[in-house]
């Protein structure tokens, strides 16, 4: 009997003690530390974890926490007031933006590309592809490789003749916003718009030809590791597994690889069709990026958005304002590989947030 | 007689955590329930019985869902692996225990410590192995010449461009259950008494009329295996996203991409709130999950218990 008591009092003392460290070491910690809270984009967090590092690294006071929760939940989460800034994919649609004029500032702080990745056994030569034969694909109308209309495209190329594995991302993603986007704009019709959005009903899914992956990751994936398949991946995951890239045919006709310069020139011709200050309505940059003019540019750019608020608390302001003075100056010159810098002019754009954010 | 004092002090301290445990259970059931009205309201039957999954964000009269695809394709790979199962683990409760002699114990322990060394595995393991391995194994050495040589059946008739697909998963999930199946087997086998060994022995059985014999006697336990394994099949989801294909598309040919309920809600949870009647679709498919979860293993402890009868 003497033993059990004594059991089950260690066993309740010892619950009790785990629970006092646990709510102690929750209050304590950090208590001088001025804490910038942020999240949502997963494709931005490698390269907002990068500038957190460095931004403590020059303000070790300050410390900035992001949490890679997807662009939906994170812009959510900042409307309920949980984060100091949100980070999303897409700007804020016109009807979000229309309620919360004056109290929300949107920045594009980074360029990204999606990237036309495929897997075709024994082919050296870079695939050249458009808008309208990638919808096609997608579609599941073009079933085989050597379909007459890639092999136009390709001319020099010795395509075979095996039916097209496509592979898609399977859960919701700006991704496939992006992706779907420059097909309904580049495809002239053959892609409807009721088939744009983060998660949609693949056509192709229904052929048995279509394989979804479960992020960035399980697209590299999936193509991969099955011959003659074609997938969408942001840059950075094209680039660190090495997987071979399309070239895709721009509105003026020239066949362009994702990298820094046409990356930058397709947000350099969106420039003139957007606005100049943080507090307007940046909705329309997804539309005047995608499939934009000049040269070089690359077809399928996009941007990613910071957005925060006009008024800060006292002992946060300071803080918030230093953050976005490093992202915008300092941050530009420590991109991780696969994303791409703003061009100056938006930076500069971004710097007016400086002088609107107040107390309160 | 009145209980000692700190008897009635343990009941006490124990209780709110016991019943906690149910209480989750009930609250989790009914929360499902709950949450998953304004979809039925929304689609009604249709749910069951369309393929779609067309949602539009902020637009709840263009927002269509069907989960015909994902439930059928659990269905059928949660039956097809518990067929795959149950001749795997009984041939492995057959080596253990008939072929190696009583006294190589510690051979029998090692098998049945193994066995639960792989159904304490982490799934992702066994998801990336499925993916990485088994997938490109499979395509190559077995649907190719499946679809060749029986392809008229329809089952094999769709040509395998790919190894992630509705059999990859259901073969991966055997695997995966046949360690719980071969648990519950091997538990009553080793219950049969040792009268009956010896009586059918000693009618001078062979081997293979012996081991009929016995597992006729345990025949429930091997349903209730059955019907446990197919609980895990159905609701397991790290391995089963990884393998199945992700595509909307009806199981009807074995060989082609598909979904599972619990790949679907894997899939698409997080952005869920983003559309209108997602959330509540998911959920709604959950519950489905969760009934069918309830019914195999409540069937399968009902048999276990006819077992415990027996012998």
């Amino acid at each position: 009997m003497g033993l059990n008591t004594k059991v089950l009092a260690a066993a309740a003392a010892l619950i009790l003690l785990a629970l006092a460290a646990a709510f102690l070491a929750f209050r304590g910690g950090g208590q001088d530390e001025i804490v910038i809270q942020g999240g949502g984009s997963t494709f931005a967090a490698p390269q907002v974890y990068e500038w957190a590092r460095g931004f403590s690294s020059k303000y070790p006071e300050i410390k900035v926490n992001y949490a890679s929760v997807g662009s939906g939940s994170g812009v959510a989460q900042f409307l309920e007031g949980t984060l100091d800034f949100a980070s999303s994919d897409p700007p804020l649609d016109k009807s979000q933006w229309s309620k919360l004029e004056g109290e929300v500032l949107q920045m594009p702080v980074l360029l990204g590309a999606v990237s036309i990745v495929y897997n075709l056994p024994g082919l050296n030569e870079e695939l050249r592809l458009n808008g309208e034969t990638l919808a096609l694909i997608y579609l599941g109308e073009i079933s085989y490789w050597n379909d007459e209309r890639i092999a136009r495209l390709n001319p020099d190329i010795d395509l075979p003749e095996e039916q097209i594995i496509v592979v898609y991302r399977s859960d919701s993603s700006g991704t496939t916003q992006v992706f779907t986007y420059y097909l309904y704009k580049s495809s002239g019709g053959l892609w409807p718009e009721s088939l744009v959005g983060k998660t949609i009903d693949w056509p192709v899914a229904k052929t048995g030809r279509g394989i979804g992956g479960k992020g960035n990751e399980g697209v590299t994936q999936v193509v991969k590791n099955t011959p003659y398949s074609i997938g969408y991946v942001e840059l950075s995951y094209a680039l660190e597994n090495q997987l071979p890239m399309a070239l895709l045919e721009n509105r003026e006709g020239n066949f362009v690889k994702p990298a820094e310069e046409t990356i930058a020139s397709a947000a350099l011709n969106a420039l003139k069709e957007l606005p100049d200050n943080p507090l307007d309505d940046w909705s329309p940059a997804l539309d005047s990026i995608i499939y934009t003019e000049g040269e070089n540019s690359y077809p399928l750019t996009s941007f990613t958005f910071f957005i925060f608020r006009t008024k800060y608390s006292d002992e946060k302001i300071e803080a918030i304002k230093l953050w976005i003075e490093y992202i915008n100056t300092e941050g530009q010159d420590r991109m991780i590989p696969g994303y791409i810098p703003i061009p100056k002019e938006i930076a500069s754009i971004n710097l007016k947030a400086l002088e609107i954010i107040s107390r309160g | 007689m009145a209980e000692p004092r700190h008897d009635k002090l343990f009941y006490y301290t124990l209780l709110p955590f016991a019943s906690t445990s149910l209480a989750i259970v009930l609250l989790l059931a009914s929360i499902l329930a709950v949450n998953s009205l304004p979809a039925i309201e929304r689609y009604g039957l249709s749910l069951l019985t369309r393929n779609v999954w067309s949602p539009v964000e902020l637009d709840p009269e263009a927002s269509d869902y069907g989960l015909l695809a994902p439930l059928l394709g659990t269905l059928v790979t949660a039956t097809i692996a518990t067929m795959a199962s149950i001749p795997i683990a009984a041939s492995l409760v057959y080596v253990s225990e008939e072929v190696l002699p009583a006294r190589m114990l510690r051979v029998r322990s090692a098998i049945s410590i193994l066995v639960d060394v792989m159904a304490g595995m982490p799934t992702i393991v066994y998801g990336l192995w499925g993916a990485l391995v088994l997938a490109p194994l499979l395509l190559n050495y077995v649907y190719q010449p499946l679809n060749k040589y029986f392809g008229f059946i329809p089952l094999f008739a769709c040509s395998p461009y790919t190894g992630l697909n509705i059999l990859t998963a259901s073969l991966l999930l055997s695997i995966m259950i046949t360690p719980f199946v071969f648990a519950v087997v091997r538990e009553s086998y080793t219950q049969i008494p040792l009268s009956y060994r010896e009586a059918s022995l000693s009618l001078g059985t062979t081997k293979y009329e012996h081991f009929r014999i016995m597992l006729g006697i345990i025949k429930p336990s091997l349903i209730a295996g059955a019907l446990l394994g197919f609980g895990r099949a159905a609701s397991e989801t790290v391995a089963v996203t990884l393998v199945v294909g992700n595509a909307f598309n009806l199981p009807y040919c074995l060989l082609s991409p598909g979904y599972t309920v619990s790949a679907l809600i894997a899939n698409q949870f997080n952005n869920a709130p983003l559309y209108p009647y997602m959330e509540s679709v998911l959920l709604f498919s959950g519950a489905i999950l969760l009934l069918l979860g309830l019914v195999s293993n409540l069937a399968g402890l009902i048999m276990l218990s006819r077992v415990k009868a027996r012998v």
